[in-house]
């Protein structure tokens, strides 16, 4: 493992159905994350994947990558640039940025056809 | 339809008035249980065997199963119905998402959104434990930014169990603020 390793992609594709599944278990239940007109009337193109389900998917990145033995020890800050919508196919790409001991930080990214939608910094301890 | 709106009205004296102090405590209407944990693993097709298997849990260290660290953020949202509530009448309001520095914070905003999280873990979250969210609004900075005049809050949250041991520390930046006269928001 070093400086500029790539972790695998995760790629999953946001549906209504992916966003109404998510509301009902992480509990944000903001109408601009599951109504498509209250959140074309707040300038969104169209429902949006809200803040615990983009973390949660970078936890599930870290995850993956750690197994079962690693910790995670911080996740973000993370900034969001545009909306990840209904209809968007998203990318998670992730990148090693420093390696001390058994810390190592981390550079997560969002991308889908709006560009990078998504960008955090995250740091593990391996096992 | 009608414009959209939300956030507690006040002043920015009101709004500067709360800063330093703790704006919300939150005690989860739920302990965490099994049924919850695979409910927020589903829409993420995420599978991890910490989050499932006592052996698996047992053998990585841990005492019982655990849940996913960013599940934080879940157990630190209130009820969005209680029966002191009352029934709901045609036309009713849904409860927004209980975010203190929006909805507990006065300021003469119309909107808001989040510009940056992040959140910092320290012990499990174990199957069984009972999470307690204090909220603090750290600071207030006015801006002027393409969708409207407002203010940057930052709001720091506190996620403890039971024992009062410290689960993760977040800090949220939300952005509160009024799009220009006759137009829509845009973030």
């Amino acid at each position: 493992m070093k400086v500029g390793d790539t972790l695998p992609e995760i790629s999953i594709p946001i549906t209504l159905h992916r966003l109404v599944m998510e509301a009902g278990a992480n509990r944000d239940l903001s109408m601009i994350h599951h109504d498509t007109k209250i959140a074309q009337a707040t300038g969104a193109p169209d429902a949006y994947a809200n803040t615990f389900f983009l973390m949660g998917m970078f936890e599930r990145q870290l995850r993956e990558f750690i197994g079962v033995t690693g910790r995670i020890k911080k996740i973000g800050p993370m900034q969001m640039k545009t909306f990840n919508c209904v209809g968007d196919v998203l990318v998670f790409k992730a990148t090693i940025k420093d390696v001390v001991g058994n810390m190592v930080s981390i550079e997560q990214i969002v991308e889908s056809e709006r560009g990078v939608t998504t960008v955090c910094r995250s740091k593990v301890e391996v096992g | 339809m009608s414009e959209p709106s939300w956030g507690k009205w006040g002043t920015w004296e009101d709004a500067e008035s709360f800063v330093g102090k703790t704006v919300g405590v939150t005690r989860s209407p739920d302990a965490v249980e099994l049924g919850a944990i695979r409910r927020w693993l589903e829409p993420k097709e995420f599978d991890c065997a910490l989050h499932t298997d006592l052996s698996a849990a047992k053998a990585a260290g841990y005492r019982d199963i655990i849940a996913p660290n960013t599940m934080a953020f879940t157990y630190g949202i209130g009820p969005y119905w209680a029966p002191e509530d009352g029934l709901s009448k045609p036309g009713y309001e849904p409860r927004q998402i209980s975010i203190p520095v929006i909805f507990d914070v006065p300021a003469p905003c119309k909107l808001s959104f989040a510009t940056s999280v992040e959140i910092e873990f320290f012990d499990p979250i174990y199957v069984g434990d009972q999470i307690t969210c204090t909220s603090k609004l750290i600071s207030l900075v006015k801006k002027e930014l393409r969708v409207g005049a407002g203010a940057f809050f930052k709001q720091e949250d506190t996620y403890t169990n039971q024992d009062g041991g410290v689960v993760a520390i977040a800090h949220l930046d939300i952005f509160r603020f009024n799009p220009p006269e006759g137009k829509k928001s845009a973030s």
